[in-house]
């Protein structure tokens, strides 16, 4: 009935078409003609275009008129209308419940009994030990270097073909507190994924490894010292799963109150994927004019001031990559005989807005 | 305009779980009205890692109600599951009697007896234990004082399950004369706990057909029907679910892969021959065992490892909890995910209180079924304190309680029929406020306190 005009209004006259969207406009939105549907291509990419430009101009008048009213109300001196706060897909997360609340106290004494406490607490000094799946690779190599460059006290054993639970007794054994699997695609020859596995029998994180830029590809990068430890940021943890993976990343550097480096390492989590960066930064002091618009100065100098500010210059040296969990394991790793605390489901995906860690 | 696909969740019958964690406390979870979303109402005990709580039992009756906790630092709890309070204390060590009593030795299984029978004369319980190293122990223990070293109603008898390997499961039968003992190389066994004799041992299946031999490894193992002893549900590392028969064969009669990580718990249904199972990777589903076939999984973005199962024995509901600190209630029928609440820590344990009933402003009575597979709780704690069981908020109430406390043990959520005039008599607990004026009717002793059914909270003066 309406579907079958409607489809063939299109195939007969572009304009029609047009006309029908244009009147039917605000109205009934379900039934408004929408470009995809006209089977010709020509034509649909003509008023494609047309509806692109359309609105693309329609925005400019809003900015326009957003930022007159602004000006206008400011020369008045009344009450600049409010900034509007765009939606976000972070705005506009599912609450989720198992945040962690700052006044949990079984979240404390949880943490204080969880596999990294001894670590975080500084009673053991954190040792890693880093390996590559069983097949190397052309990329792993050269990003194992750099990842002993990132992390101190930390040492690379060829894997062999050992299998992982003996990798994790021979380890034991001789007191790491964690291993790092990096695992390479055999077939494009590219990192892929992260295993950290905490010792003795802590739990075991794998993370899928994207975006893998490497040292000499960044440009101005920096050379760290790798005989400092670095700084370490770690933004956006909020549940109590991303409370748990947060602890895991923070055990594998040395907790040390007295800092005197100047290097930062960031974990990053936004979306479940968690963006690592590796920055030097130092600290420089900068003379800025005052602006002119501030009134009080004007009135009381009547000539520009200087400020001075303290502001923090960064230079990115090591790898950049990002990584995403796709499981917790409880105990080391085992693959068939493991128990997960977290492991992704399809069926968690339902909402585009809520996020685990 | 955002695209989401969000199923509400719709409420739960009342319904009141006891739910423990690896931080040692036990949580009481309700559920207030006709069909509501349920919140936890009490948290018992201090958060200690080094109590968490390995298996508990759970003695779901109406008079004396016990709960026994076993805890990692090697003492064996008994709390009254109506205001947890400690009842006794036991330690593993004293009651196994090791001689290498150097080793902490972790329990394994844990089964309050009793439930069946009536043991409202005396003030002890009996419970059996077993531990991982394979020393399993049937005892009574004398209730009502907290101090760690309760005294022994009778001589325990100890015997050894096993020689070598670690015993990870074990069950207890419905008429309570058998136990069933698994582990990590140790062989599905049954014994008579009257004789304290092994009467079958399973065989394990033959190398298959890649000549591949997997070792036996039972993590989970329940008897299928409450009145046959001789019908065996048992879950091993190797991802199979099987079947047993006693009076069949040694060799299991029916095996059934699920899906990729080990079994972690199985707890059998009311009819007898369906079995819920839960794995390592937090997938829940049901199976029917005379044929073999998967009846169906149940969805809900179950994320961990699922470490416990309680079947409610009169509505057609399970709860399950696991490592992912939830705490989840399905309907049995539908499969559907009743509701969930989140618990902050790693549950080990639920128990299901079937003598709950919620009154609008009484607390209700709220019995847990053990229907935890691995570990029964004992709680003994309350035999003689006959607590009519009622929710937390109830108990302030107690004036108007009484009169309502017509608590209906089975209560039908859907329905709640009116109150009889029956007279309750209730049970007295010493630690209740209740005071003994508003009681409509008691009968002698506190021992003879019987949870009254509350029907429909009718006001009577009491």
């Amino acid at each position: 009935m309406a579907e079958g005009k409607r489809k063939r209004e299109p195939a007969v006259a572009g304009a029609q078409v047009e006309e029908e969207k244009k009147s039917r406009d605000g109205k009934d939105k379900k039934r408004r003609m929408l470009p995809s549907l006209i089977k010709n291509k020509l034509k649909r990419m003509e008023v494609h275009a047309k509806v692109k430009r359309e609105k693309r101009v329609e925005k400019k008048k809003k900015a326009k008129a957003r930022v007159d009213a602004h000006k206008r109300a400011l020369e008045l001196g009344e009450e600049p209308p409010p900034v509007r706060i765009p939606r976000t897909i972070e705005n506009t997360r599912e609450p989720d419940e198992t945040v962690c609340k700052p006044d949990d106290e079984e979240l404390f004494v949880g943490n204080d009994a969880d596999e990294f406490s001894q670590i975080l607490k500084q009673e053991h000094a954190p040792k890693i030990l880093i390996t590559t799946c069983r097949f190397n690779s052309s990329r792993g190599p050269a990003f194992i270097q750099e990842l002993l460059s990132v992390i101190p006290n930390a040492h690379y054993h060829k894997r062999g073909t050992y299998e992982l639970k003996k990798i994790i007794e021979y380890a034991n054994k001789k007191e790491f507190t964690s291993i790092i699997v990096v695992h390479t695609n055999q077939v494009e020859n590219q990192v892929n994924a992260l295993l950290i596995i905490n010792l003795p029998d802590g739990p075991t994180a794998h993370f899928k490894l994207s975006k893998l830029v490497l040292r000499k590809d960044i440009k101005n990068h920096g050379n760290p010292n790798p005989a400092t430890s670095p700084k370490l940021v770690l933004n956006n943890f909020t549940t109590r799963l991303g409370h748990r993976v947060g602890r895991l990343i923070q055990s594998l550097f040395p907790q040390d109150p007295y800092f005197r480096g100047r290097r930062v390492v960031t974990f990053h989590n936004q979306r479940d994927f968690i963006f690592f960066r590796h920055h030097r930064y130092v600290f420089e002091s900068k003379e800025t004019k005052v602006d002119t618009k501030d009134t009080a100065a004007k009135n009381d100098k009547g000539k520009n001031l200087t400020q001075t500010k303290m502001i923090a210059r960064l230079q990115e040296c090591g790898p950049r990559f990002t990584l995403k969990l796709i499981s917790l394991q409880h105990g080391t790793f085992d693959s068939k005989g493991g128990e997960f605390e977290w492991v992704h489901k399809p069926e968690m995906d339902t909402s585009r807005r809520r996020f685990f860690l | 305009m955002p695209r989401t696909t969000t199923v509400e969740c719709p409420g739960c019958p009342p319904i009141r779980a006891l739910t423990t964690d690896v931080l040692g406390l036990v949580k009481v979870v309700e559920v207030s009205g006709k069909i509501g979303t349920p919140k936890v109402v009490e948290t018992w005990g201090p958060p200690d890692a080094s109590r968490s709580v390995v298996t508990a039992s759970f003695a779901d009756r109406k008079t004396n109600p016990l709960l026994a906790v076993a805890r990692k630092n090697g003492l064996v709890e008994f709390l009254n599951p109506l205001n947890g309070n400690a009842l006794a204390t036991v330690t593993v060590k004293d009651c196994v009697s090791s001689s290498n009593s150097t080793e902490d030795e972790l329990v394994a299984g844990l089964h309050l007896l009793g439930t069946k029978g009536t043991e409202l004369s005396s003030k002890s319980s009996t419970f059996l234990m077993c531990t991982e190293k394979g020393k399993a122990c049937l005892k009574s223990i004398m209730l009502g004082d907290a101090s760690p070293d309760s005294s022994l109603a009778d001589a325990p008898s100890t015997w050894n399950v096993c020689g070598a390997g670690n015993v990870l499961c074990s069950s207890v039968d419905g008429a309570e004369n058998f136990a069933l003992f698994g582990g990590k190389g140790v062989e599905l066994n049954v014994w008579d706990l009257e004789k304290c004799s092994k009467i079958w041992t399973a065989k394990s299946p033959p190398c298959n057909s890649l000549g591949i031999f997997s070792p036996t490894w039972f993590t989970a193992s329940t008897f299928l029907s409450k009145d046959d002893h001789r019908k065996i549900a048992a879950g091993t590392n190797n991802r199979q679910v099987r079947l047993y028969d006693i009076s069949a064969q040694r060799r299991p009669v029916i095996s059934i892969n699920f899906r990729e990580s080990p079994i972690k718990v199985v707890t059998e249904d009311l009819d007898g021959y369906t079995v819920y199972v839960g794995t390592g990777c937090g997938d829940l589903a049901s199976f029917d065992m005379r044929t073999g076939k998967l009846l169906g999984c149940f969805v809900g973005k179950c994320s961990g490892s699922i470490r416990s199962i309680a079947r409610h024995p009169k509505l057609p509901i399970i709860a399950s909890c696991g490592l992912d600190s939830y705490l989840r209630f399905w309907d049995t029928k539908t499969r559907q995910l009743l509701s969930a609440v989140f618990l902050k820590q790693h549950l080990t344990s639920v128990l299901l209180d079937s003598h709950f009933s919620s009154e609008e402003i009484e607390p209700a009575d709220q019995s847990s079924d053990l229907q935890a597979i691995d570990h029964s709780e004992v709680e003994n704690d309350d035999e003689l304190l006959l607590l009519t069981r009622k929710s937390k908020t109830s108990r302030k109430k107690v004036q108007n309680k009484i009169k309502a406390e017509k608590i209906k043990r089975e209560s039908q959520y859907d329905e709640m029929s009116d109150e009889d005039d029956e007279p309750t008599t209730f049970d007295a607990d010493d630690d209740d406020e209740m005071p003994a004026t508003k009681r409509k009717k008691t009968l002698g002793g506190k021992e003879k306190n019987v949870r009254l059914k509350q029907k429909k909270s009718k006001k009577r003066i009491g």
